[in-house]
This record gives structure tokens, sequence and C-alpha cells, in this order.
């Protein structure tokens, strides 16, 4: 008797042990819905970190509880919890909180693309007031509409130029940065004579492949799509910006086997003092300082036939689920975030750019930031709204390298299929 | 009473059972069922799918390639493997001055992880400051640091050899224990009796140590093939499966897969576990492990 009771508490308490494992990721609805104390709301809030990590004083989680703590003493209201998620984590985690039913009020990641479809989100007009969007550029927010209908609200973004290393151009008597390619390939043919190993970085590699190669593609008045809005990976223009590529991996002019490298290694040799020139953002001036390179210069990227008018743009999104129904408070907190300072202090901790004609206003006296900044009103961006994208991306990362390695046609020939395929 | 007591082992079996039942069956049973879903990238089922995952994974380019390569690479770690630790085992068995250190040595690469490992290679193999690399500059073998004689990681014919070296470096430790384990369950006196009708070494080893040996040999063998065939973290750290996918095994891809379409990512992993579960069978048939022993 006295056994039996025990084996059945012993299996009462494994079943109570998984059925709570199960259930502990369970949502905590509590502060989620409008609860009776006095119509304190909420707002859960999921947010990407730009930071070095947990702990770091640059850190996600010091940044917004810094802001949350000053709207909260605004707003007593309206509480807001935000988890802070590191980047490579944050896509598989929002996904399996949206395939629990557990969506969070505000999300703050790299896309918004991909929740459109299933009416996830608000309507950047129910959450944004009239003034906050009007400071948006133009051109930014038209990126976060999908057939017309705004979604996604630019948070940050990042534009790119050409960096250059001025004691090696001095050692190698060159005297200006390059501003076409013929003008490129005899300055990375000096600098190899000179001894530079790398004398120009091309990350082709996994981690950033697709915006290196949207660089070059805008150099020869190419891109992932034509102005009809068509895939046109293997345009004749790109087979021959990659063809132009492969002249220079071939004559060992680039970083060798681009196909494999990443831009962070890159950035590090750059830093290092091993390479002559790379395309790199504001985002790159932390990397290049840690290494303890202060003698470079920043210019536009060397396009076919002369410097690029516009530059690789890359944005960062907001968003609003209108699972919770908060939209009243959520406007309170948008509005907060971009007329109050927490947009500007997100630039000036990150080094990353504003999405506000108030915001570029604020730096526009910073030297080190103003070849970017004149970049960005006319910003090229990745087709990321075409649901394609998510596929087409990814292969790119893998596979683009291949097309200064092997034939340029046949590789970007591939990449084309994959786009079109249904 | 008396039937409630014939109850009662179940009452003991139980928590094993249900414990089971969702850490493994269930999670085997969900990702087969995800692979006839469509599953939109920010994780909504978007219904049935049919066979369709299975056949966009089966018409991608690479694919065959990828399971070939899967193939070799597993033969090839699980066999070096082996005949290293055979012959490590033989030497650890033996009396010598410094053993129990030399023994502790042994553990260093298995108890550190196999990721750090990884990333400690790639950067001992980096072309411009890579130590291997510095070695060989000051050998002779390349001219100059930094171009891509140096680069051994970037292309898959020098690629392929030292992403096997390092999964080798990591499973020698685990499967030399166990064979030394082996060894000791061999008794002496059969070793004595070979001694006295006069068998040579290499026939003593062939006739006895080898057949003895076999049941921890079947062991150790068969976790490392699970274990390689599974295994991520050392060529993802080291390549990305890259130049393209020409380094990348079937783990890697159903990685890179899950990045554009969970559906085929899924549909790639019961391939995988398919695999896994037929190289198993080939395996203990081939080894016939339940075969009684000497």
């Amino acid at each position: 008797m006295r056994m039996r009771l025990v084996g059945g508490a012993a299996l009462g308490l494994a079943t109570a042990l998984v059925l709570s494992s199960c259930g502990s990721s369970a949502p905590s609805t509590e502060g989620g819905d409008q609860a009776a104390d006095g119509g304190q709301v909420t707002l859960k809030m999921v947010a990407a970190d730009y930071g070095d990590g947990p702990g770091k004083p640059n850190s996600g989680e010091t940044f917004w509880k810094g802001v949350v703590d000053e709207f909260q003493a605004a707003n007593p209201n309206i509480k807001v919890d935000v988890q802070v998620i590191n980047w490579n984590d944050i896509d598989t985690q929002v996904a399996t909180m949206v395939q629990n039913g557990q969506v969070p009020d505000i999300l703050q990641t790299g896309d918004y693309s991909g929740f459109v479809a299933d009416q996830l989100l608000y309507k950047v007009d129910e959450v944004l007031s009239p003034a906050t969007s009007a400071d948006m550029l133009e051109k930014f927010a038209e990126f976060g509409k999908v057939d017309g209908t705004g979604y996604g609200i630019p948070f940050v973004s990042s534009a790119r130029a050409l960096f250059y290393n001025k004691e090696l151009f001095a050692k190698a008597k060159i005297t200006d940065p390059p501003k076409t390619w013929d003008e490129l390939k005899a300055a990375a043919e000096k600098l190899k004579a000179a001894g530079v190993s790398q004398p120009f970085g091309l990350p082709l590699g996994q981690e950033e492949a697709q915006a290196e190669s949207f660089l070059w593609m805008l150099g020869n008045g190419g891109g992932y799509k034509d102005d009809a809005g068509k895939w046109a990976i293997n345009s004749p223009q790109n087979v021959e910006t990659f063809g132009y590529l492969k002249g220079l991996v071939d004559a060992g002019l680039t970083t060798p086997n681009p196909g494999t490298k990443d831009r962070k290694t890159v950035w590090e040799d750059f830093g290092a003092g091993k390479v002559g020139m790379v395309n790199g953002g504001p985002m790159s001036i932390p990397i290049f300082d840690a290494a303890g390179l202060k003698d470079y210069g920043v210019a536009p990227i060397a396009g076919k036939a002369g410097p690029l008018d516009t530059t690789l743009g890359v944005m960062d999104w907001i968003m609003a689920f209108n699972k919770n129904g908060h939209a009243a408070e959520i406007k309170k907190f948008f509005d907060f975030f971009y007329t109050g300072t927490a947009a500007q202090k997100i630039s000036d901790t990150y080094k990353l750019l504003p999405v506000t004609k108030g915001g570029i206003d604020k730096l526009s006296g910073d030297e080190k930031l103003k070849p970017f900044l004149d970049g960005l009103p006319n910003a090229s961006f990745y087709p990321f709204q075409d649901p394609k994208w998510a596929e087409v991306n990814p292969q790119i990362k893998q596979i683009i390298g291949g097309a200064v390695k092997d034939d340029p046609a046949k590789v970007l020939g591939e990449l084309q299929k994959t786009a079109e395929a249904s | 009473m008396r039937r409630l007591r014939a109850l009662e082992p179940l009452a003991w079996v139980g928590p094993a059972v249900v414990l089971i039942a969702v850490v493994v069956l269930w999670p085997v049973v969900e990702m087969i069922r995800s692979s006839f879903l469509q599953i939109s990238r920010v994780g909504i089922v978007r219904g049935f799918n049919g066979l369709d995952n299975y056949d966009k994974l089966f018409a991608e380019k690479d694919f065959a390639d990828v399971m070939v390569r899967s193939v070799i690479w597993v033969v090839a770690v699980v066999a070096l493997t082996v005949l290293i630790s055979l012959a490590l085992a033989q030497l650890f068995n033996q009396r010598f001055p410094g053993r129990k250190v030399a023994r502790w040595a042994l553990i260093a690469p298995w108890a550190a992880s196999v990721l750090m490992t990884a990333i400690v290679f790639k950067w001992m193999l980096d072309p411009e400051v890579g130590v291997i690399n510095q070695i060989r500059l000051k050998l002779g073998l390349i001219d100059a640091m930094g171009g891509a004689s140096a680069d051994q990681l970037g292309d898959a014919s020098t690629a392929m050899p030292w992403l096997v070296f390092v999964a080798v470096f990591v499973s020698v430790p685990f499967t030399t224990y166990a064979l030394l384990a082996g060894l000791a369950t061999i008794p002496t006196d059969v070793y004595e009796a070979a001694k006295m009708d006069g068998a040579s070494w290499i026939r003593t080893y062939w006739s006895i140590t080898l057949p003895l040996l076999r049941p921890a040999l079947t062991v150790a063998a068969l976790i490392n093939v699970m274990n390689v065939f599974n295994s991520f973290p050392i060529i993802w750290a080291m390549t990305h499966g890259q130049p393209g996918y020409s380094t990348a095994t079937s783990t890697i891809l159903m990685f890179i897969l899950k990045g554009s379409d969970i559906g085929e990512s899924a549909a790639m992993s019961v391939v995988n576990f398919g695999m896994v579960l037929v190289i198993t069978a080939l395996f203990l048939k081939i080894s016939r492990w339940n075969r009684a022993v000497a």
C-alpha cells in the first residue's frame, strides 16, 4: 500500500512536471489585457540588440530601460515590458511567439513584410500620429508599405560608402580615392605592387554577400530587379559587373576566395592595415577604431563610369501587432520615441543613421557621417517587400561568391531561376 | 487491491515512458508533420502541402552532391577516427612512465566545446594572421600571407581535409576511451595461451584482440556514425558550407533551408533521420552486433 502510494505520487509528480514544463511557455496574459486596476496597460515589446550583448554598457537592455523609465514617468498608466533578443535568434524566437499565438504588442527588428500577409499588424496610421509620420524620410516610409498601405515604421537606417586606408594609399603613391572601375583597378594594382595583400576587401561570403553584390550592381546601373520591378539578377549589366569583379579576383587584387569571406573578417583585416579599400558603413567605424586604424578616408563608392549617386540603404523597422488591441497606448509610445531624445540617442550610441528629417539635420555636423547622410535620401534598397526575397536572399548569401570564381552568367542565372520559381 | 498491485510497475516506468514520449517521440512526429505543411517564414502554418516540400528539396541543384558528400564525410571521419583510436588505445594500454598524464591529456579535445575547437582552428588557418600559415610561410610552403595559397578554407579541395581533420580530432578521445575500456575486459590468459602456441604479434592482434574488442568497437563506431552524420558546429563555424554548397553536408543544408522555407527544411530533417536509420541498420547488419562473440 505504501509502495503504491509512492509510485502513484511519482507518476503524478512526473506528469505535473511535464505538464508544467509545457505550460511554462504559455503567456502570462494578466498584464496584457485591460486590467481592472485603474486602466493600467502593459505593452509587451520585443527588440533586437544593437549593442555588444547583455551586461555590456551599450546593451539593448540598458538602452531600452532608459527609454522606458522616461516614458513611464510621463505615462503612469502604461507599463512597457521590453525583451531584448540578439540578432541571431530574434527571427526564430519571434516566429515561435507567432506560432504559439503570443505575439508582442511592439516588435523592433530587421523586417516587417513577413507579417503583413497574415494580417498581424496595425496599419501605420493607426499607431503613428500625422506629425511624426510627416517627419519620416518619404523614401523610407514608402518602403514600409505593402500594396500602398503602410505597416512598417522605419526605425534606424544605415548606408554604405568606400573606406580607404590613407597610409597605404600614400605608400602606393595614390592621391585620390578611385571614382571609376578603371581607376579602382589601377589603384588596386599599385597597392598590390606596394605589398598590400588585399588591395580591395571583397566579402561575398555568407554574412552579407547580398549587400556587397548590390553595391557593385548599382555601379553599373543594375540591381536585383529592373525598373519595371521584374527580377533581373542575371541582367547583362550584372553579368558584366561580376565579370569585372572576377577579373580583379583572378589578378589577386581582392580578398582571396571572396565567396567564403564574411564582412566582419574583412573589416577587421582593414582595421589591421591589411586591406587598401573596402565598402563599409557607419557600423564599421567602431571596428576600425578598435583595431587601432586612425588614418582612413571615406568616399562615395566607385561605379563603372563614375561615383555612385545612390548607395545601399538598410533599414530596420518597428511595428505594432493588432492582437491585443493596444493601438492608443502604442501610439503614445511611438510618438514619445520619435519626438523625444530616444531616436537621437540610438543613433549616437550605435552609430546608426536616423530615419527622420529632423534626425538627419541634428547629425549633419558630424564629418565622418556626412558621406552616409548625403547618400540616405537617394538610397537604394533590397527588394525585401517581394515575398520571394526571403528565398532569394539566403541563396545569394550562399552561392553568389561563385560568380567571381566560375562563370558569372551561370551563377546569376541560377539565382534568377530561384527568384522566378513559383 | 491485487489488481491495483499489478499496475504498480506501470507507475514506476510511467515517468520514463512519459518523458521519452514527450522528449523523443513527440518531436519526431512533429518533424514529420511539419515536412508536409506549408509554413510561412514568420511561423504561420498555411496548410497541408502534400509532397511539395519533398519535391522542392529533391529538385535543389545541390541536393545530390550534398547527400553524397555527407556519406563520404561520415565514412572518412569514422574510419580515420576508429583506426587512430585503435592504435592510441593499444598505446595507452601499455605501461609506460607518464601514462596517467598522457591519458588525461587525451581528454582535452573531448572536454573542450566542439564549436570552440572549430573556431580555434579557423583562426589558426586565417590567411592573414593564422599560426598554421605562419608556419607554412617559414617552411617555404607558401610565398606570402594573405593570398589565395594561404587561404585553405576558401577552397573545397583544401577545406574538406581540414574539416575532416578537426572532426577526427574531436572524436578520437571518446573512441579511444571506449576501446581502452574494451581492452581492459580481455582476460590475460588468452594472451598467455597464444604466447605458448607461438603466435606472432600480428596474429595475436588479429585473432584475439580484435574479435574480443568487437562489442566495444561496434558501440564506439556506431555512436560516432550518428554523431558525425549530425555534426553541425565544425562545418558551420569553419566554412558555412561555402564556397557555394561545396563543403556542406545534409545537416548544413537543413540549417540553410530553415532560413528560407521551414517546410522544406523539415523535409530535409526527415531525409536525414531516415539516412541515420538506414546507415545504423546497415552498420549493425554488417558488424553482426547481436551474434555471440568468441
